[in-house]
Order: C-alpha cells, then structure tokens, then sequence
C-alpha cells in the first residue's frame, strides 16, 4: 500500500506529471502575459506544451566533439532532480516526503539542474557554450548567497531560538501564526527572493547566460531533439519549483482546510507569482551585463536579505 | 495518439532560423516585422532561434554571395530533420537586380530544396506571414511521411 502511494507521488501528483504539465502551463502564462504587455496577442497558453512534443519528434544531432554520455545525461539529471523537489514542498498541510533537514535538500537540489546545464554545455564542445558555461556559473555564485540568507532568516524566524530547517515545521508555524508574509520584518526578505526566482528559472534581464541574440542560447546551443525538449521542460519545472517554493515559505498560512481547494488555492498564487516576478520584470527590462548582475546580487539583493535576518535575529 | 500529438504540434510550434547570404537587409527588415505587435508572428507559435540546431523552418534571403555559399550550405547541413527552407524575397529565386554578376551564385534551387518561396522585392509582411504559415503545414507533412 505504501509503496503504490509513495509511486503514486513519485509518478503522478506533486512528481512528475504534475511537476512537468504545470510547469509548462506557468511558461505559458508567462509567454501570453509578456505578449499581452507588449500589445501583442501573444501564442495560447499550450505553446510550451506544442514546443515540447515537437522537440521530442525531431531528430537529435550529437556533435563529433561531444561527449556522448554527458551530453545526453545532462537533461535527464536535472529533470529528475526538479520533479524531486516537488516532493519535498509542501502544499499547505499536505506533504508527500517529510524530513527533519528538508530545507537543506531543497537547497542542495535546486543546484542540480544548473550544473546538469553545465555540465551538457561543457560537454558539447562549442566555444560559445563554454562562454554560457562560465555564465552560468557566476549566475549561480550570484543568487546562491542571498538565497541562503533568505532560507536561514525563515527558518530562524519559524524555529523561534532554533533553526528550523524543515519545512513541515515552517508550514505548522504559519498554520498557527498567519503567514509569513504578514510578518513586517520578512517583507525584504520576501522582496529579495521574488528577484532570485528570475534570476534562478533565467529569464529576461538575468538570461545572461542564455542570450540568444549574443552567444546563441549559451550552453544549448548544440542540443537538439528530444535533449533540448528536456532542457525547455526544465526551465518550465523551475518556475513551477521557485514560485511554489516562495508560496510555502511566505504564503503558507493561508489554507481552506480542504486538500483540493488548497491545491488551487496553491497553484493560483503560484500564477501570481510568476505574473510578478518574472512576466512583468520580463517585459519591462532589458538583458543585464554579467557584472551587473553579480553587483546587482551581491549587493542589493543580499542587503534586503540580510536586512530581514539582522531583524529575525533581533527578535522582531 | 502519442504519435498524433507529435504531428499536430509540428505545425504549431516552428522556430525560424534566419540566414542572410548577402541581402540589401530590406527582407531582414520585413522579417523582423513580422514578429512585431503589429503582426504578432508568436500567435502561431513562431520564435526566432538562436541557433540552427534549434530551428525548424530555414529562412534564406539575399542573391548567395560567392563569400556566403559555402556557409550557408553548412549551415543548412546543421539543421535537425524534420526541416523547411524558405527562400525569402525575389533575391534567392532568381538572382534579382544583381543576376549575372560575377560574385553571385543565385538560385538557391541549386543547393538544396526549396519549401516555399516568398517573392517580392521586399514582399509585404503579410506576404512573408502567408509563406510561413504554408511552410509549417509542410513540416507537419515531412513529420508525417518521416514516422508512417
């Protein structure tokens, strides 16, 4: 019994079929919300749906100078990796696994599809994937250090003397005292992480290292064929795994009491979050510089957190 | 049905690579109008790529400069199959204004296959849009004969 339970998880509701059909409905949301500010009627909400499963019917090209194993592995590592996520989040009272440190593995999962990124750029053997490589890497750097800052502020905040890292402990505590939003000394830490989501799913002003006008999409640029459908899934599983990532830590104190009605209470805020933090950033700005945006990281976006944990850690 | 889905979605998503061989950029222009909000080309699901790995249908425009040939043949070379060339403007049909000279190797016919032919000098966007559109029911049909 446990066991069907655990597939079902695994297979069908938070993992993988809800993970990668979500996911890909946000991305169209995203694209027909960026169109609509741009005056423009913009693809159906389906687009990323059509894009995959035409990736998957077109042939597949591997290079002479790549690595064969890594280069095809790569998508597939960094697929599993974000439906396993997906596990770990909880949608308000409902969790499929639960652990004491499951913070931790979130943190340490949510590298994964970027280094599988890397790691299939580098083993393609295109000098312009190894510009989006080296990219990518100082992206990472980047938004890893306020994004640490963010996750240690609320489990301080949730554990009250003690660091709570798990996420079934930060869900009880919004379940009790309203969430974490509401709390004024985790506004700027609630800002900070609405600006790593974009910078983290990559997309407008932080896509420096998949600029398609200036280095050709970066580490994709020799994928083709299913790989490169796997990749553009994964870019769409990351904002589903971001904005419900950001919904649990800050919004978790809204819940119905129903498991169904909390799922579409949950994947409507998860709407309004890609809507806020990536579509309307999207249309109005344009591609930062790689400097820019490792300043821009480490010095504002890391202040705002810090902000927040000097306040938590004060007791406010 | 898994197979359907595949066929369906290769008409409703083609991503554009586009080639210049020496155009007079007037094309190109017209081109990037097409994806404008006046036009909105995305509605169809079309998307400029960045590389021809990722391209479905091949945009050509320019009479092919002696300088252009062979690098527009290796680039035609890199796109994966199912894939639409798409001979944009009267230069790459006929050589244009500039047939005859001796640094132009005109009809693109001569490389590879030919989709579809927009003419004109420029065509209208409209026009370009029409071609497009034609082309990515062509692919679907490539899709269709590749996996009977």
């Amino acid at each position: 019994m446990i066991i069907i339970r655990s597939l079902f998880y695994i297979l069908i509701f938070p993992g993988v079929l809800f993970t990668a059909a979500f996911g890909l409905f946000l991305a169209g949301v995203d694209r027909k919300v960026v169109a609509r500010m741009q005056h423009r009627i913009g693809p159906p909400l389906r687009q990323p749906m059509y894009d995959f499963f035409k990736l998957l019917g077109k042939e597949t090209i591997i290079p002479h100078a790549a690595n064969k194993i890594a280069f095809l592995a790569a998508p597939v590592i960094g697929f599993v990796s974000l439906a396993l996520i997906m596990l770990f989040i909880p949608i308000f009272n409902f969790t499929a696994f639960s652990g004491s440190a499951d913070l931790i593995v979130i943190l340490y999962l949510i590298t994964i599809p970027g280094v599988a990124l890397i790691v299939g750029g580098s083993s393609s053997g295109s000098p312009y994937a190894g510009i989006g490589i080296s990219r990518e890497m100082v992206t990472m750097m980047a938004y890893e250090l306020p994004f640490v800052l963010i996750l240690l502020a609320v489990a301080r905040k949730a554990g009250g003397d003690t660091l709570a890292f798990s996420m079934e402990t930060i869900s009880k505590w919004q379940a009790a005292n309203g969430s974490m939003i509401a709390q004024w000394s985790m506004i700027p830490a609630a800002i900070a992480m609405l600006l790593v989501i974009p910078a983290e799913v990559g997309t407008q002003p932080f896509d420096v290292a998949e600029a398609e006008t200036e280095i050709c999409e970066g580490p994709l640029i020799e994928y083709s064929g299913a790989p490169l459908g796997l990749f553009k899934l994964n870019t769409a599983m990351k904002m589903l795994v971001m904005s419900g990532l950001f919904t649990s830590l800050f919004f978790g104190g809204i819940r119905t009491g129903f498991y169904i009605l909390d799922v579409i209470v949950f994947m409507l805020i998860c709407v309004a979050v890609t809507i806020v933090c990536m579509s309307t950033i999207h249309a109005v700005t344009a591609r930062l510089k790689i400097e820019h945006l490792f300043k821009f990281f480490w010095t504002f976006v890391s202040g705002l957190a810090l902000v927040s944990l000097i306040l938590v850690w004060c007791g406010l | 049905m898994f197979n359907k889905l595949i066929n369906d979605s290769a008409a409703k998503s083609p991503w554009l690579y586009h080639i210049n061989s020496g155009s007079c950029n007037g094309c190109d222009i017209e081109l990037v109008a097409c994806l404008t909000p006046r036009y909105d080309a995305e509605r169809f699901g079309f998307k400029l790529a960045g590389t021809p790995r990722h391209a479905d249908i091949v945009v050509v425009s320019g009479p092919i400069t002696s300088q252009s040939r062979e690098r527009l043949i290796r680039t035609l070379a890199q796109v994966p199959e199912p894939k639409c060339v798409v001979s944009l403007g009267s230069c790459p049909k006929s050589g244009n204004v500039f047939k005859g000279s001796y640094s132009v190797e005109a009809p693109l016919d001569n490389y590879c296959h030919v989709d579809v032919s927009v003419a004109g000098c420029t065509p209208k966007p409209e026009a370009i849009m029409e071609g497009l559109y034609k082309a990515a029911l062509i692919l679907k049909e490539k899709r269709e004969a590749m996996h009977k």
